[in-house]
């Protein structure tokens, strides 16, 4: 195929596709997840999002929370929080909802294969981290020790609860979870996940960590992380920020000199480290 | 079978703790065990003594009228219970063994007494319970910010 022919084959990366939606469920309050049904196998890599657009409201990032595996169906992991995620609540099993993507960069599990992966999660951020964890689980004997560390608000605010329990079953895996307060009726760990990663049995020489939380929470637990002898280089961030064309264009999620929408939204801690201390940023 | 004073230095709370002060401590420590359920200290009552969690799990709570207990954090085994000692104030929320906890305890008018003798001891574990409260109230700050909502 000649270049010319190749460009006019490629997807125009503005123009949202027709997806139907194949299920949806709600997670937990104000959370809901989508299996969209791809008319065509569709790729990404894990830590990658996608543009969802709600007909005639609007367009939001929202990453891929499914299994890389599987391109016949698409996983989204949305929190109504304004106009455009309302919107999509809205929406039913058969609806279209337009989708633009996969855009942005992906958690190095290539890197990762032989050393031990720590994975740390916070809140909604288990969503963009499940791709990896899935991919890290289908190929188990390529890594070392593998250590997922979640942190919740309350137990009822707990994400993809079911399957945490299921991957907490697993001889193969370490999984903590933590709330930040409970009532009697949770009986694990109760406060911030930087207490469990001070805990968590990891070699630091050989030792991978993927965060994904609340900004504060992953600032904190990095720091936890360099205390206990990694460098920011083995310590891998997935950023938000407002991102709008999702190609490098617009500007609205520039930081510093990136773009999170096209550098990012996954970096290595080291090259973004200075700039998250930097307020207003 | 190993002394008391052997198993009392593994703890993390003590770690690199002169030998000769981990002997003049002894004295003061008691290996205690704590069933499910039971308190270790109570909201409102001065704390008799610091407890070095060896294995089991303790909820800090406290209580709403009519409502469930609340529990603000749980400490592990390496943590350190009972520092409102080193105040006149009186412990302010209730420590309940989640599962069968054991510990040592310090008998606080023991500890103070030797550590008012012997300044190097007494600067040795007010250093450690400043790092651990450091350490707790950098936790709490970071929980009160309640970073998922």
């Amino acid at each position: 195929m000649s270049i010319g022919e190749a460009i006019r084959h490629a997807p125009n990366a503005y123009v949202p596709v027709p997806v139907r939606i194949g299920h949806t469920a709600r997670d937990i309050d104000g959370v809901f997840t989508w299996v969209l049904e791809p008319s065509e196998p569709f790729a990404f890599a894990p830590g990658q999002f996608n543009m969802l657009y709600a007909h005639g409201v609007g367009e939001v990032p929202i990453s891929i929370s499914g299994d890389p595996n599987d391109s016949s169906s698409l996983h989204h992991t949305i929190r109504v929080v304004g106009s455009v995620t309302q919107a999509l609540g809205a929406l039913e099993v058969g609806h279209e909802v337009g989708v633009r993507g996969p855009f942005g960069s992906a958690w190095p599990l290539a890197e990762a294969s032989g050393q031990d992966v720590l994975f740390v999660a916070g809140g909604l951020g288990l969503a963009p981290l499940r791709p990896a964890i899935l991919s890290v689980l289908a190929r188990r004997n390529e890594f070392g020790q593998v250590i997922i560390i979640y942190g919740a608000r309350s137990p009822a605010d707990i994400l993809f609860r079911n399957e945490l329990e299921r991957w907490r079953g697993r001889f193969d895996i370490t999984l903590e979870a933590t709330v930040d307060h409970s009532g009697t009726d949770w009986y694990g760990p109760v406060g911030v996940v930087t207490r469990l990663v001070a805990e968590a049995d990891i070699d630091p020489e050989y030792c991978l960590a993927m965060l994904c939380g609340p900004e504060i929470m992953m600032r904190f637990t990095a720091r936890e992380l360099e205390q206990r002898g990694l460098d920011a280089s083995q310590i891998w961030v997935s950023l938000e920020r407002s991102m709008k064309c999702a190609v490098g264009l617009c500007g609205h999620c520039q930081l510093g000199g990136t773009f999170v929408c096209k550098d990012g939204p996954v970096y290595r801690y080291d090259r973004v480290a200075s700039m998250l201390l930097v307020r207003g940023l | 079978m190993e002394d008391l004073e052997s198993i009392l230095n593994r703890h993390a709370f003590l770690a690199d703790l002169k030998p000769e002060h981990v002997k003049l401590i002894v004295g003061c420590a008691k290996n205690l065990r704590f069933r499910p359920g039971e308190f270790l200290a109570r909201e409102g009552q001065k704390e008799a003594c610091m407890y070095l969690i060896r294995r089991g799990t303790v909820a800090i709570e406290t209580h709403a009228p009519n409502g469930e207990p609340i529990c603000i954090e749980t400490l592990m085994p390496g943590d350190v219970l009972g520092i409102s000692w080193v105040t006149p104030a009186k412990a302010h929320f209730d420590c309940r063994a989640r599962d069968t906890v054991i510990a040592f305890s310090l008998d606080h008018d023991c500890l103070q007494r030797k550590m008012s003798e012997d300044p190097a001891l007494g600067f040795a574990i007010t250093s450690r319970l400043l790092d651990n409260t450091y350490q707790r109230l950098s936790r709490l700050r970071l929980q009160q910010l309640d970073v998922y909502r």
